[in-house]
């Protein structure tokens, strides 16, 4: 006991188990929007695509009795709502943060009507944690780190994957080219409107499978606004993370602690409102991009030129 | 082989955004009768009784009405951060945060005579959203920092505080346990003009209709016209770009707050998470529907505050679920959205060029 909280070890393991668990939620759905962003289309539907993804995931899941077909039901949910967006924002052209908006509230409101009758099910379809062997037993490391459902390994999959994609092969070239100066990628060959389908398109998928991930083991239920806001944090982390892979992850595991912490309060006896710190991840997200901009404020902005600028060959 | 693509019209389409408007609202229809069709739910009946109860008759007019005023002023708030190009997404924590100011004077004063603390109440509630606006005014305008994130967060946070006072500190003695803010004055209520529509109707025209005369009469209005329009030529003609976006942020805050106040004043008892309803959110709809043009918002919110009327009767007279209307409300956007570009563009099918380096 220290101040009189108490600290045992298995509380301390077991919050940072959490936060790895929470972070795992997070970098789904900010991953997707990096991929997204970096081909110069910003999709505010993030939160949507993720509530989405939560129900068709959950109805999936318990209707199969598979978690596995959850994820990818609720991944493809996603993506298929992400193609609205890619349809208004990239083929029409119209305004980015209105369409991703749009989709956000379509998200949740289609989320609230197919799950409606699923609020109180008492069915799970759950997957079970997965330790990697040799691994788990390192003492307190093998505890935190490789005790995890499949989704955790697959999200780092993923992660790493997507750096290499983006940086060591041409459709990354192309894809970051797409989002930098879209008229000179389109005079090197690349199809603009393609490519920015295809990244919004696995930015939904992410994004869906973020809220699956939710509904087949975080939670393990559906109920109505589920998601609360965590894919706001997503957006913000891309920021967080300077559009790179590897640093939005680190921007994860941070948020994820954060709102590990929350749901562990009881556990370390501290006596204080949990409705108060249930604001600090949000609170926390505005003093770290605050941070993040003071820092940067005379250095040119590592995001991508293109953002929010719809793409018309025939007005090059 | 031949192709589609959309080449510019010398000159917009007369009338595009109402014509985009009501493509977008029949594009709803046709989604959502198929979303129910799927669902097993009786369609025409499910619209019907949406029309029914929303516009079908004077009665129920009032409740469209007091609906409709939330939303106008959202939507007003969201259009004013708009002309300098800000994305106010955080409308909703300021109609809560004013809200909840509101309520503070009313536990304050709870003896003052009705039209007193009625203004009282509003007064704070403007000055709330204000305040619940500072900060991302302030990091925007200072560092940059994206609004449309810090406004989020802050929504979020709005969420919570009322939560926790309705738990704590503000909770109903009288309330048998139940975590409820103690009712705000009964002298604290806006009159009604005729059946159930209040007062906040008159009020909010004349929020909305002072706002676009200050734009086009103000000096400020007119600096504000100008730095949105350019930047460039703003700071050229000495005005402070930092002070236009703090200020306007600012102002779209007092107004979301302010709505807060009128409808805690107007339709609701007591403070809580719901007294917003999602209006903040639906007034960045608005907006976007209005063109961020204050003149038209109160038509759309009109169209809008039918919507959710509509929308909440159906599920106690018919067990749907109320989220068709928000569906409704996503697609009347995206319809909106995708159609508006019409006014601006026509397709043409062109001949495949063979790409040539």
């Amino acid at each position: 006991m220290i101040l009189g909280v108490a600290f045992t070890e298995e509380a301390v393991i077991g919050l940072l188990v959490a936060a790895v668990q929470f972070a795992t939620l997070l970098y789904l759905a900010a991953l997707g929007e990096t991929i997204s962003e970096k081909a110069g289309v910003l999709n505010l539907g993030v939160e949507g695509m993720m509530a989405t993804g939560a129900a068709v995931g959950f109805i999936a899941g318990v209707e199969t009795g598979s978690p596995w077909l959850g994820l990818i039901a609720g991944s493809a949910a996603g993506m298929v709502l992400s193609m609205l967006h890619a349809f208004t924002s990239v083929g029409l052209g119209a305004d980015q943060v209105v369409s991703g908006l749009a989709l956000t509230f379509l998200g949740l409101g289609f989320a609230d009507f197919i799950g409606d009758g699923y609020t109180d099910d008492e069915r799970r379809a759950r997957f079970a944690d997965v330790e990697i062997p040799g691994l788990d037993d390192i003492p307190y490391v093998g505890e935190i780190l490789f005790r995890h459902s499949p989704v955790t390994y697959l999200a780092v999959i993923s992660g790493i994957a997507a750096w290499f994609i983006l940086n060591r092969t041409a459709a990354g070239l192309g894809l970051r080219a797409v989002g930098e100066t879209a008229s000179t990628a389109d005079a090197a060959g690349h199809s603009v409107l393609r490519l920015r389908f295809v990244a919004v398109g696995v930015g939904g998928a992410f994004a869906g499978a973020s809220g699956a991930y939710l509904t087949t083991y975080l939670v393990g239920s559906w109920s109505q606004n589920l998601t609360a806001g965590r894919g706001w944090i997503a957006v913000a982390l891309v920021i967080f993370g300077a559009w790179r892979p590897g640093r939005v992850a680190i921007g994860a595991l941070l948020f994820g602690f954060t709102l590990a912490l929350k749901s562990r309060l009881v556990i370390f006896e501290i006596d204080f409102s949990p409705r108060l710190l249930d604001m600090a991840p949000y609170l926390l997200t505005i003093v770290v991009l605050v941070l993040i901009s003071y820092r940067a404020r005379n250095r040119p902005s590592p995001a991508p030129a293109a953002i929010g600028i719809p793409y018309r060959r025939e007005e090059r | 082989m031949k192709k589609l693509v959309l080449v510019r019209r010398d000159t917009p389409t007369r009338g595009g955004q109402p014509a985009a408007f009501l493509a977008g609202l029949v594009f709803a229809l046709l989604v959502g009768a198929l979303l129910l069709l799927v669902t097993g739910d009786p369609v025409f009946d499910v619209y019907q009784r949406m029309w029914e109860r929303s516009l079908g008759s004077t009665d129920t007019w009032s409740s469209t009405f007091n609906r409709a005023v939330p939303l106008a002023l959202a939507g007003l708030a969201v259009s004013i951060a708009a002309t300098m190009g800000l994305w106010n997404i955080g409308a909703e924590g300021q109609i809560l945060f004013g809200a909840t100011a509101a309520t503070l004077v009313g536990r304050l004063f709870p003896d003052a005579p009705g039209p007193v603390l009625i203004i009282l109440m509003l007064l704070a509630a403007a000055i709330g959203g204000a305040l619940w606006a500072l900060g991302p005014g302030l990091a925007r305008a200072e560092i940059g920092v994206s609004e449309i994130i810090t406004t989020l967060m802050l929504t979020e946070v709005a969420i919570r505080l009322i939560t926790y006072l309705e738990q704590g500190p503000w909770k109903d003695p009288d309330g048998f346990g139940f975590p409820n803010v103690t009712a705000r004055p009964e002298q604290a209520e806006l009159g009604d003009l005729w059946d159930r529509t209040h007062i906040g109707v008159l009020i909010a025209l004349a929020v909305i209709g002072g706002f676009g005369w200050f734009l086009n009469r103000s000096v400020w209005g007119y600096e504000l016209r100008i730095a949105g329009s350019s930047a460039k030529t703003a700071t050229y003609a000495g005005i402070s770009m930092r002070r236009k976006v703090l200020g306007v942020m600012l102002l779209s805050g007092a107004v979301a707050g302010f709505a807060g106040g009128i409808e805690l004043t107007g339709t609701a008892v007591r403070l809580n998470t719901q007294i917003s309803n999602g209006y903040g959110f639906a007034g960045i709809i608005v907006a976007a529907l209005a063109l961020m043009r204050p003149s038209g918002v109160p038509f759309v919110a009109l169209a809008f505050g039918a919507v959710q009327v509509g929308g909440q009767s159906i599920q106690t007279s018919l067990g749907v679920s109320p989220a068709v209307a928000t569906i409704l409300q996503a697609l009347i956007l995206f319809g909106a959205i995708g159609a508006a570009v019409f006014s601006n563009y026509r397709v043409q099918a062109v001949e495949r060029q063979v790409v040539t380096a």
